[in-house]
């Protein structure tokens, strides 16, 4: 088997959990006998969850349309928290023994509310973390919500979660976002030829598979990307943006990659967003996970989070400026408020900085993709165009 | 009306009498106090003052005391909605990117902002002999708002609400103070949890409670003046007198028919939630509270055709006021309560401690209508219907507003559960092109319809 087989067969293994993360938690949980617990975006701290011994498996949008959910959230609410309410009046959400959030999204919490009235043998457990970072206070009020969840995981799992406990499940989780930026600097770098979907396999992946089960196979996986064929360097490289809590249709990153284009960074959710930030190693766990909550919002600012100090727009156009991205595309899931309202700010940016791009609205059923292709076309030849500019002059 | 037909039993016909709607007349003083409010606001930079844009909790009793002038941003918004002149602020905020199916008030006031702006912009550069942008007539009205000097944001209940003010302290090109005040939702994650109790209650209450106080040591040092505690003392004095006065007169309207209706509280919305605290707001609740105990004595209905009870839940939908009222009056159904008049907007006054105001004042942001657990939601839906002798309960689907729809078809079921009717409104707090009228009318028309069969068969 030379290295790309071995390569298609991890990614495989890889993508057989993504696309099916209630099989792969229902034969965990068969294997280990242990209970696994859905976890929502987008700040939730994996790790305690982990160091209770149960699997933690991020909810994640079901392709399904939505039949029976209907009668619980209407149809104004995004495609993510819709699906989460119809896999639960579907049945899908059995192999799930609670449910855990910290995300003071208005619509998730309509949806967890809901969800709490269709399975209500199924604990749905909120430890709202405080949204705004600024004060001086808040730290303080988020290590209080970290400390609730340590103490109600334990509790429901019988755990002790000791702070060695803690601490080893965050070294794991650390390990994991680090091989998985390592891939994303390799991509970046154009060293390695990965798409879209292929990408998106991995993060998503990781949100669902025991993390050392994960860490194996890109233990596995890494040294052979470092070996393989490098990205065309003809294509148009693009940075992919926004999209909270769920992750985009890969076919619509097949057909942005099909229009000639190569994806070299993103700030996607189910992307680099996820796993920009490691939790401090060192010292009392707990303070490590509340700092890991401010750190994010630093590294990849997200616009569910207020801080006055903090600019999404200025690392927008950062990362773009280091990938050597010719354009953005912003994604945006229909009906998602705080990305409608920061918008604006990102574009006014992209204008000042003169880097061209598209915003795409996503929906959970309907996917108009040959529409969609014109308009990426479109923002090719103003890319394409631009490139010619000084030639033409 | 259509007429029910059922084989074997005798055609039920429904007279319908449509008789005129008797609007309380007290509630027109409250009508001259806002507006009057608005006009002072208008010229607070020719004053001198010091003006504050906020959203959310009722803060205005310590932005009183501060002695600075306040803004309440969805108050303006739903102002701009009711005078039917919302359009160029909504049109200013498309044109600045925001899409349309966000929060309508954040558009409205987003726009507004921009348009203030503008204005503000238009004055210094006519002062520096500049061109002078144009601004049409029709915008006047959006564009009027004072600049602020700082930012508050107290938003419970809606994440929106905190990230919209955050895009506004950018709009203002993040040059201006800025304090947020943080909620938890009233989930319910112990045993003990529930309306007015238990241990997540208390504790919710002493963190909110702590941020007022650290707002206020914010207000003093932006301001430069000590804060007035007896200024608040004096103001919460009068807000508890004026509310415990509104929840009376709301308790008179068991009776049947009632007395007054939902659209009679509507009214009343904005002097309780944001007008000062001062004899004033006494006198003008005193009176509508006469003015009901005297239909009470004297047999006036609020519909003198009244013949089913209905209840609203959600927010208000400013642009179609009036036009829901005759709507629902047409069809001699009396909307008697709902969570937005009734369940909001300092409705537990019992809470509120004269000497110490700020843990009452807390518990009372709290308690904004959409910061509560759906359980709890139901439980007070299901109060009210008790309470007030409910046949049927409008839902108003709110298109743009999250926060006022959570729950609802939950709420809903409960509700089903205990025999009392329901139907779905589709409409918007600020933006009347979500609106589908004669969805509307078919389906209060089924339901009135079905109200009348279950009388009959049960």
């Amino acid at each position: 088997m030379n290295g790309a087989d071995k390569i298609n067969l991890i990614l495989g293994e890889l993508a057989g959990v993504a696309s099916d993360p209630h099989g792969y938690a229902a034969a965990w949980k068969q294997e280990t006998g242990r209970k696994v617990i859905g976890v929502f975006p987008m700040n939730f701290p994996s790790e305690l969850v982990h160091a209770a011994g149960a699997l933690p498996l991020v909810v994640q949008e079901d392709e399904a349309p939505i039949t029976l959910g209907r009668s619980l959230l209407y149809e104004f609410y995004c495609g993510y928290t819709r699906s989460i309410v119809d896999q639960a009046a579907t049945r899908k959400f059995d192999v799930y023994d609670a449910f855990y959030l910290v995300d003071h999204c208005v619509a998730l919490l309509g949806a967890a509310d809901a969800l709490r009235f269709e399975i209500p043998d199924k604990p749905v457990f909120l430890a709202q973390y405080t949204a705004s970072m600024d004060e001086a206070w808040t730290p303080a009020e988020i290590r209080k919500r970290v400390e609730d969840l340590r103490g109600a995981l334990a509790e429901y799992c019988d755990a002790a979660l000791s702070d060695d406990e803690i601490a080893a499940s965050i070294a794991a989780y650390n390990r994991n976002r680090d091989m998985l930026r390592q891939i994303y600097a390799l991509r970046r770098s154009g060293k390695i030829a990965l798409t879209g979907r292929q990408m998106q396999i991995l993060v998503k992946s990781s949100m669902i598979m025991e993390v050392g089960a994960h860490n194996e196979r890109l233990d596995a996986l890494l040294p052979l990307l470092e070996t393989g064929l490098p990205a065309p360097a003809n294509l148009v490289k693009l940075h992919l943006s926004g999209h909270f809590c769920h992750a985009p249709r890969p076919e619509l990153l097949d057909m942005i990659e099909d229009c000639g284009t190569v994806i070299v960074d993103d700030d996607l959710f189910t992307g680099f967003r996820f796993i920009a930030t490691d939790v401090p190693a060192d010292g009392d766990p707990i303070a490590a996970l509340t700092r890991w909550y401010f750190d994010r919002n630093t590294h990849v600012p997200c616009s569910t989070r207020s801080q006055m100090t903090v600019d999404w727009e200025e690392y927008l156009a950062r990362s773009v400026h280091a990938s050597g991205a010719e354009g953005v595309i912003i994604l945006l899931a229909k009906f998602c408020e705080p990305h409608m309202l920061y918008y604006p700010e990102l574009r006014k940016e992209l204008m000042r900085s003169e880097i061209p791009h598209l915003l795409i609205e996503t929906e959970h059923e309907g996917l108009a993709l040959e529409m969609l292709r014109t308009r990426v076309e479109a923002l090719l030849e103003t890319i394409r165009l631009r490139k010619l500019q000084p030639v033409l002059a | 009306m259509s007429l029910i037909k059922q084989n074997a039993q005798p055609k039920l016909v429904i007279p319908q009498t449509g008789a005129p709607a008797n609007r309380l007349v007290s509630t027109r003083s409250g009508g001259k106090m806002v507006k009057d409010y608005w006009d002072r606001l208008f010229s607070a930079r020719e004053r001198g003052a010091t003006v504050v844009w906020y959203n959310g909790a009722a803060l205005n009793p310590i932005f009183q005391a501060a002695g600075i002038e306040w803004c309440h941003g969805e108050a303006f918004g739903a102002r701009l909605a009711a005078m039917h002149l919302e359009g160029p602020a909504q049109r200013m905020g498309e044109e600045y990117g925001y899409n349309q199916e966000l929060c309508s008030y954040a558009r409205t006031t987003l726009g507004c902002a921009v348009l203030t702006q503008k204005e503000a912009a238009k004055y210094v550069n006519a002062g520096d002999g500049a061109d002078v942008p144009d601004i049409p007539s029709q915008e006047v009205l959006a564009s009027k708002l004072p600049p602020p000097d700082l930012f508050v944001n107290a938003y419970a209940g809606c994440s929106t609400g905190q990230q919209w003010d955050e895009i506004s302290y950018r709009l203002f090109n993040k040059e201006l103070p800025f304090f947020k005040v943080s909620y938890p939702l009233l989930w319910g994650n112990k045993a003990d949890a529930g309306y007015l109790r238990g241990e997540e209650w208390m504790e919710a209450s002493r963190y909110v409670a702590a941020q007022i106080h650290k707002l206020i040591e914010f207000l003093e040092f932006h301001t430069g003046r000590p804060f007035d505690w007896d200024a608040l003392r004096e103001s919460m004095h009068y807000i508890k007198k004026a509310a415990q006065l509104r929840l009376d007169a709301l308790a008179l309207c068991k009776a049947t028919p009632t007395p007054a209706v939902f659209w009679d509280w509507v009214a009343s919305i904005a002097p309780i939630n944001f007008l000062p605290g001062n004899q004033d707001l006494v006198d003008y609740f005193a009176g509508v509270k006469a003015e009901i105990e005297q239909r009470v004595i004297d047999g006036v209905a609020a519909l003198p055709g009244e013949r089913y009870r209905l209840a609203f839940d959600g927010i208000m939908n400013w642009n179609k006021v009036g036009w829901l009222a005759n709507q629902f009056a047409d069809h001699d159904a009396a909307v008697i309560c709902g969570r937005y008049t009734h369940s909001s907007f300092w409705n537990e006054p019992h809470l509120i401690d004269e000497d110490d105001p700020i843990l009452g004042m807390a518990q009372h942001y709290l308690l904004c209508p959409f910061n509560h657990s759906t359980k709890t939601l139901g439980e007070l839906l299901l109060r009210d219907c008790e309470t007030y002798g409910i046949d049927g309960v409008v839902f108003h689907a709110t298109r743009t507003c999250r926060s006022a729809s959570n729950g609802q078809m939950v709420m809903a079921k409960m509700a089903q559960a205990r025999g009392i009717q329901t139907m779905v409104l589709e409409g918007d707090v600020a933006d009347a092109s979500f609106y589908k009228d004669e969805i509307l009318m078919s389906r209060l028309e089924a339901m009135l319809e079905t109200i009348d069969v279950r009388r009959r068969n049960f």
